[in-house]
């Protein structure tokens, strides 16, 4: 089941308190943060009702702004996700060769999940590192420069992460 | 080497800290708007500075803020718009990352100023690590009197919070960033109303971009008369540029506005001219919606004079042969770029974003894409480029937001200055698939400084 410990229900709540009483709707974008944080790195049918419960709004005004928002994933990813941008100022900067090489590399194309489950490949556009081009965002924060070696690099240090928390 | 307002003090060791940021100046602006200033002489010295909205539209950032309404019994809200999202664009993100206690005293002071109580940071979601040192610096100011309840004892109370959004580049356009924080899709919103008057939870608003308030604090440290005098004409202080492309220095850099953009691509202290010997095609100077220009009319006027970094003279003859400072997100193609391939990029940018309210955005923009993607793999018809510049023409000014033209402009400048390139893409259809079509569009030798 669907619930958030209640140390996450400490942050709830102090997310709701940052908005006028009533206006609790706004605390949506950052629940549905934490929600795919905290439940499997997607959005279920079943997180985004239980979000709409929290903040006793109807199911649809989260079904609506989860499906609006490109980094809310409303089907499962692998644990590793590789969200490589492809824009204007990458794209001049060989950010084409990189989603080959990463493709390639992991035996999938953009939009997949490899079938461990391990890595998916996802193409963005524009994440704001234009200058340290090419570049892909995994997790938390970029990884910029991006080179075959780095990539190389990335991909090993995912996989010994993982065999390291099974 | 110009002056610096913003970034003199990004690399002093430690400068993320309350203490050492303190130590080297800061929060000096606080003490003295709050303790000497009234809201109206702080949006008077703004106004007064001449400070332009640094986000892209480039508006006088004091006369916004003479706008709010302020009925009584009604909260205000100041919102800082750090959806920097314009491709090109990474300037915000530095000077958040780097030096975030400027932008909470320019908040702190830019609130008194309008009245809020509640200020909201809205950070695009991907910069997913920067809430944490804003939060971090918040905290700090909490801690030292500068934010909560009764800031240094002058009765004024403001809280700071940080929302992420979650990947939207139509979050920058004021009103779906209001709708966003509202927790609903980005659409953007019917003006009139305007956000002043009714903006956040139906409340007068102002959203600012970071850097337009990170400025206030020179702006009351020196007074708004003497930052006028940074700068030239209407552009006036320092903005922040950042520079990415085939350079060699990719990365933020903050002028005076004085310099001219040779001098901004090819000397070492700027953008240290072209990657690997090439030489320049084209720029990109205001973030990937303003118009791409060769590198003829980048470096010069369509006179003949020579082009400065700054919002007049970027703009100089219009659309026509000129450009737009925008955002500042300076993008620089070599000689080696493809320009129908770089715009079939941009477009499939235009297309993702589009929000999908107005039919002209919408369906334009795919089809924008669609026809682009067609040209660059050599598929296209010598029609498709008429038509595109007929379906660019049907979204400028046709659609409730700006997305529509900042989706248009790239495409119209990129056929109106490199059309014979478009064309050999249609008439030389399998070499385009395997070389690019250089510089040869240049009737004039291209101009490369010694």
């Amino acid at each position: 089941m669907v619930q958030f410990s209640e140390a996450q229900m400490a942050k709830v709540n102090q997310i709701i308190a940052r908005y006028p009483e009533g206006k609790q709707k706004s605390a949506l974008l950052p629940l549905l943060h934490l929600a795919q944080d905290s439940f499997g790195g997607w959005l279920s049918a079943e997180t985004m009702d239980y979000v709409a419960e929290l903040l006793q709004i109807t199911p649809i005004e989260v079904y609506e702004v989860a499906t609006f928002y490109s980094m809310y994933n409303t089907k499962p990813v692998g644990k590793y996700l590789f969200e490589v941008c492809q824009t204007g100022p990458c794209m001049l900067n060989g950010s084409d060769n990189i989603i080959d090489y990463i493709g390639k590399t992991l035996g999938i194309k953009p939009g997949e999940t490899t079938t461990d489950g391990l890595f998916t490949l996802k193409t963005v556009e524009c994440l704001g590192a234009c200058g340290y081009a090419p570049m892909m965002q995994l997790g938390k924060h970029y990884r910029e420069h991006l080179t075959k070696e780095k990539v190389d690099a990335i991909i090993a240090e995912c996989r010994s992460a993982a065999a390291a928390n099974n | 080497m110009g002056r610096k307002l913003l970034l003199e003090k990004a690399h002093v060791e430690g400068i993320r800290s309350f203490e050492v940021y303190r130590r080297e100046g800061g929060y000096r602006s606080v003490e003295k708007a709050l303790k000497t200033m009234s809201p109206e002489e702080i949006v008077e010295e703004v106004k007064k500075s001449g400070l332009r909205g640094r986000g892209g539209a480039g508006f006088p950032a004091g006369m916004k803020w003479s706008f709010i309404a302020k009925p009584e019994g009604v909260p205000r809200h100041l919102v800082c718009n750090a959806d920097e999202s314009e491709p090109g664009t990474f300037k915000d993100r530095y000077l958040m990352e780097f030096i975030p206690h400027l932008l909470i005293e320019g908040l702190i002071v830019s609130s008194f100023a309008l009245g809020s109580n509640a200020t909201y940071i809205y950070i695009r979601g991907e910069y997913a690590w920067i809430p944490d040192i804003l939060e971090e610096a918040i905290a700090e100011a909490k801690a030292n009197g500068f934010l909560g309840k009764n800031i240094l004892g002058t009765g004024f109370d403001c809280e700071i919070y940080v929302q992420r959004g979650a990947g939207a580049y139509i979050c920058g356009e004021e009103t779906a960033l209001i709708e966003s924080l509202e927790g609903k899709r980005g659409n953007p919103r019917i003006k009139p109303p305007f956000p002043a008057i009714k903006g956040v939870w139906g409340r007068p608003t102002v959203v600012n971009n970071v850097e337009t308030l990170a400025s206030v604090v020179p702006i009351i440290n020196e007074g708004g008369e003497e930052y006028a005098k940074i700068g030239v004409g209407k552009s006036t202080g320092t903005k922040l540029i950042s520079a990415c492309g085939n350079i060699n220095k990719p990365g933020v850099f903050e002028i005076d506005m004085t310099i001219s953009v040779e001098e901004f691509i090819y000397s070492d202290e700027y953008c240290g001219g072209i990657a690997n010997g090439k030489r320049l095609k084209a720029c990109i100077p205001g973030g990937s919606s303003v118009p791409i220009l060769p590198a003829n009319l980048m470096l010069k006027t369509a006179k003949g004079e020579t082009r400065y970094m700054n919002y007049e003279s970027l703009s100089d003859g219009g659309f026509a042969t000129g450009s737009m400072m925008g955002s500042g997100g300076f993008i620089v193609l070599d000689e080696d770029q493809c320009v129908v391939r770089n715009t079939y990029s941009l477009a499939r940018f235009y297309r993702h974003e589009s929000c999908g309210q107005c039919s002209p955005c919408r369906e334009g923009t795919g089809w924008m894409e669609k026809l682009l993607y067609r040209l660059e793999k050599g598929e296209g018809k010598s029609s498709d480029i008429d038509l595109l510049w007929d379906i660019q023409r049907k979204i400028e000014g046709n659609t409730i937001c700006p997305l529509g033209d900042a989706a248009a402009w790239p495409v119209a400048a990129a056929i109106r200055h490199f059309r014979d390139e478009f064309e050999w893409h249609v008439s030389h259809a399998a070499e385009a698939q395997t070389r690019n079509f250089g510089l040869a569009h240049y009737s004039d030798p291209i101009h490369v400084p010694a």
